[in-house]
């Protein structure tokens, strides 16, 4: 109750503000974003999948639930899901009560090498692994030399995915749980050790709860990577253990057999946003409150136990070994010929410059990367801002048409990014009116629109995290003492949520960088984005030296990802980014 | 402080956005400038120095850095985009009603007779009608083929020689020798990868049978791809035949060169006596409306189709040229290839009708 007391102030203020009048066209504004590109291109392409001949078709439910490959990969999914939700936030606190909460030697370093995750994941990633545990892999030659009967087949499967993608999946606590993890009160840390509280049970009893929050997000998008993973079980799953997003894609590419991907991408929609929906009950009924008003910034916490203290030492250095040993391999290895890459051996004579200078060298090859950075950069500016904006609304005014704008927002979590660019193409191919009578498709504005739009529901749920996250008697404060609602946003509220909103900014536009799916249908001929450059350098059919080139990609890809990170949060500047 | 940074980022990729498009406006006048100069030494058969955009699958390992500058040479400014081929199939699919592309060349007869039923194409009867085989064409002219693919099937030769390597593909399935010895792909998205399954089908045809083939043929596919190597993502298939781990594999013919030179190995050529698929590049031109002048479109595939360009294109990247007057120019690895094996004789009108829901069958049920 106490909380709708102010609001119902705000708005009354608020009668004579000329800020009341523009709102309708705010709501409108939205309106028509949400219907143009979320809703129409979307029952477009799902009206010419599952209708066929002009009558519905429902045969592909049948082919789906007869075929024992797809349920079985379904069922992988929901495994992979459910377990990395819980080995990936396992491990994730451990690394951030390593790096940010004990008091551990070299904590500095290990905080790189856990971050490095931020740059390097999706294939080249998965690839690195490989140059590790795979067939011909490092460890495994050490361990067959060792025991010769060893199988060199044994990084294959369930096993070896999650192994996987548990480490590589833990980025974002290294961003976000850390960032929560400094608004922890470090009094009541304190006022409980003296009562004698053991090192775990602060953890368990306060700790742990004021990360709550972060926590349930992390949770949400970690299940949604599980369910849909891609590169890790295609490179190490085997035969036993496939997962469905390689086969919505191998669907989608093939008109006639759209209806199967559009109709496994919506069950998975659906898990998702059941359990997005759940989250955000939960949220509605959490008050988030982090001890008291007056924060003192936490101390690192000596581990008094000796043996203790070893063991965490141990495990956070072996840790750090884990994560960094793929990244020096393909550091390595970019170096190298192809006949190297491809068979996992290092000689000395391999080593070579040539991959890199065939690409630095190419006149043409640096535009790729231009494109690249202009679309991915302007793409994630405009979704941050605009999201900045609509969940401040949604906080703000809470009532039936924001909860369901918001859910709206989620829609593009439902279909993949395929067929949605497909939905856009074939809707915007002619003038319409939803459109003001302009054609998008073969404009540079396509591209950049399917960039922003698959944004959207990450942006949106990290910024609205972080607006909620925020002690609203901090604003009351600000009003109290006479600042009007944009002076208080600019100057109290938009400084605290203006990490997390960096955050993603950054996250997106690495993601953006070298994205290929949307892409290569969207793409104005005379600009070439990276991933599509990349992909045809590296396909599977062109000959030259390809997986030289894409190693060097993707080592410059990393270098381009770190130097934004270091934008963001390098130069000794300490963000906390919390949800 | 942090709002301070915020606008320093934003500022600074609003920086680099001005200076690219500078820069790439700056360098892209020059090049124009240079060709331009260049140019004035060839003969001019463009009308019009206007952007021509092409569409191909067909232009990796700077086989279109090559035309574009060849092209350059006699006055047309290409564009060309270059993607695989059913992301290509698709995207021109997705574009009929606005069309981006003015030419296309790449891809199977099979893509080409849907586009051309989805009315995304215009005719067009080129000047080297007559340098192609009888009947080789679209018979409403909507597409001319370029080039040929046969899908052949290799031994490394360390492991297998002549008489020990298998002679036929059911050999593969049927002898337990090879059991586990040879390549099978992980998805059948790839025109070569379905050509070995409808290489496989299309000897089990059978009117009664489910979806047109018998269910010998079913237990045929079946048996090849249970019984092969199917290499995971991120192993190399072809590191794996050069270096015998896995010793057989197929490629397509225009490829074999390459990924010889590559590996520095030469793979042995299986042949067998009821001839191996091959897949035709086509070239047309995409349905602009009416109103659209074709003109530079015509001057660009009477050239492109033409023996001096195809027989270059032959010599330099090693395909094997439809036009007769062209074919001597293809290497002598090209010639030997195409020697020694023989087309497969298919029913394409009844493969392209089928293809799509075979690879879905064994996507779903036998994979």
């Amino acid at each position: 109750m106490s909380r709708l007391k102010p609001q119902k102030l705000n708005q009354r203020n608020k009668a004579h503000n000329p800020k009341r009048i523009l709102l309708p066209f705010v709501y409108l504004a939205i309106a028509w974003f949400i219907i143009a590109f979320l809703i129409v291109p979307n029952i477009n392409i799902l009206m010419s999948t599952f209708l066929k001949d002009g009558s519905f078709s429902f045969d592909s439910i049948e082919k789906i639930l007869s075929s024992e490959r797809a349920m079985d990969s379904l069922k992988n999914s929901f495994i992979l899901a459910f377990s990395l939700a819980i080995t990936s936030n396992i491990v994730g606190i451990f690394l951030v009560l390593c790096t940010d909460y004990f008091d551990i030697k070299g904590a500095k370093i290990l905080r790189i090498g856990y971050s490095t995750t931020l740059v390097f994941g999706g294939i080249i990633l998965a690839n690195g692994y490989l140059f590790i545990y795979g067939k011909n892999g490092f460890i495994t030659n050490v361990l067959t030399s060792i025991f010769p009967n060893f199988n060199e087949e044994w990084f294959i499967g369930y096993p070896a995915v999650l192994f996987m993608m548990t480490f590589a999946c833990t980025s974002l606590h290294m961003i976000f749980l850390r960032g929560a993890l400094s608004n922890v009160d470090y009094q009541t840390v304190e006022a409980a050790k003296n009562m004698g509280a053991s090192p775990f049970y602060i953890i368990r009893k306060i700790v742990l709860p004021s990360l709550l929050p972060v926590l349930f997000t992390l949770t949400i998008l970690l299940f949604q990577t599980g369910l849909g993973a891609m590169s890790g079980p295609l490179i190490v799953g085997g035969e036993n253990f496939q997962t469905i997003s390689p086969m919505i894609l191998t669907f989608s590419q093939r008109p006639a057999s759209r209806d199967l991907a559009a109709l496994l991408s919506i069950i998975l929609g659906i898990v998702q946003l059941i359990l997005l929906f759940m989250v955000m009950k939960a949220e509605k009924k959490t008050n988030y409150i982090s001890g008291s008003k007056v924060k003192m910034k936490l101390k690192k916490q000596k581990i008094n136990h000796p043996v203790g203290n070893a063991m965490m030492h141990i495990v956070a250095w072996g840790l750090f070994v884990i994560y960094t040993v793929p990244v020096i391999i393909v550091l390595i290895f970019s170096f190298t010929d192809s006949y190297s890459i491809s068979t996992g051996t290092l000689s000395l004579s391999s080593f070579t410059l040539e991959n890199y200078l065939s690409i630095l060298t190419d006149s043409a090859s640096y535009r790729p990367f231009l494109t690249s950075v202009i679309y991915a950069g302007l793409a994630s500016i405009i979704v941050v801002i605009a999201m900045l904006f609509i969940a401040r609304m949604i906080q703000k005014y809470r009532n039936r048409l924001t909860t369901i704008m918001e859910l709206l927002l989620y829609i593009p979590w439902l279909l993949p990014g395929l067929l949605f660019a497909l939905g856009l193409i074939i809707t915007y191919d002619q003038p319409t009116w939803l459109m003001f009578n302009n054609v998008l498709t073969g404009t540079t504005v396509i591209m950049l629109i399917a960039y922003i739009i698959v944004n959207i529901p990450f942006t949106l749920r990290v910024i609205k995290s972080a607006y909620y996250s925020f002690d609203e008697s901090l604003e009351e404060a600000a009003r109290n003492l006479g600042a009007n609602g944009f002076y208080t946003f600019i100057r109290v509220i938009l400084p605290i949520v203006l990490p997390a909103a960096l955050a993603v900014f950054a996250l997106n536009f690495n993601g953006h960088l070298s994205d290929y799916d949307l892409s290569v249908f969207l793409y104005h001929p005379l600009f070439q984005p990276l991933g599509v450059v990349i992909y045809s350098a590296t396909d599977a059919n062109a000959t030259a030296d390809a997986k030289a080139i894409s190693m060097v990609y993707s080592v410059i890809l990393m270098a381009i990802n770190a130097i934004v990170l270091y934008f963001v949060y390098g130069r000794g500047n300490k963000i906390n980014t919390a949800l | 402080m942090i709002v301070k940074k915020i606008l320093f980022t934003m500022l600074a990729v609003l920086m680099l956005g001005i200076i690219t498009a500078c820069s790439s406006a700056g360098s892209e006048s020059k090049n124009n400038a240079e060709e331009s100069q260049e140019s004035n030494g060839g003969e001019q058969i463009a009308s019009s120095d206007e952007a021509l955009i092409v569409y191909t699958n067909s232009a990796s390992n700077g086989r279109g850095d090559w035309l574009k500058e060849k092209a350059g040479e006699v006055g047309f400014n290409l564009e060309i985009v270059e993607m695989g081929g059913s992301d290509l199939f698709n995207r021109l699919l997705a574009e009929k009603n606005n069309p981006i592309a003015d030419v296309t060349f790449g891809m199977s007869q099979m893509d080409w007779q849907t586009l051309k039923q989805e009315e995304a194409l215009v005719a067009y009867e080129p000047s080297w009608i007559d340098e192609i085989p009888d009947g080789s064409s679209d018979s409403d002219n909507f597409y001319h083929p370029i080039a040929e693919q046969r899908i052949i099937m290799l031994y490394n030769q360390d492991t297998y020689d002549e008489t020990t390597a298998p002679q036929d593909w059911p050999d593969l399935w049927e002898n337990e020798e090879f059991h586990g010895l040879y390549h099978v792909p992980s998805t059948l998205s790839g025109g070569t990868d379905r050509a070995v399954i409808y290489n496989i089908l299309t000897r089990h045809l059978d009117e009664n049978g489910e979806l047109g083939v018998s269910d010998e043929g079913w237990a045929a596919v079946q048996a090849y791809i249970e019984n092969g190597y199917t290499t995971p993502d991120g192993e190399d298939r072809i590191a794996n035949l050069a270096d015998g781990t896995i010793p057989i594999s197929f490629y397509y013919s225009s490829g074999i060169p390459g990924i010889e030179e590559e590996f520095s190995f030469e793979a042995g050529i299986v042949s067998p006596e009821i001839g191996v698929p091959a897949t035709v590049e086509q070239v047309g031109i995409m349905n602009h409306g009416d109103g659209q002048d074709y003109t530079l479109a015509h001057e660009f595939i009477d050239w492109f189709g033409s023996a001096e360009i195809q027989g270059e294109w032959a010599n330099n990247f090693g395909s094997l040229p439809v036009n007769k007057l062209a074919v001597d120019q293809a290497t002598d690895r090209m010639k030997e290839i195409g020697q020694s094996t023989s087309v497969q004789e298919i029913d394409y009108d009844l493969v392209g009708k089928y293809i799509d829901e075979w690879v879905e069958k064994i996507e779903l049920e036998i994979y």
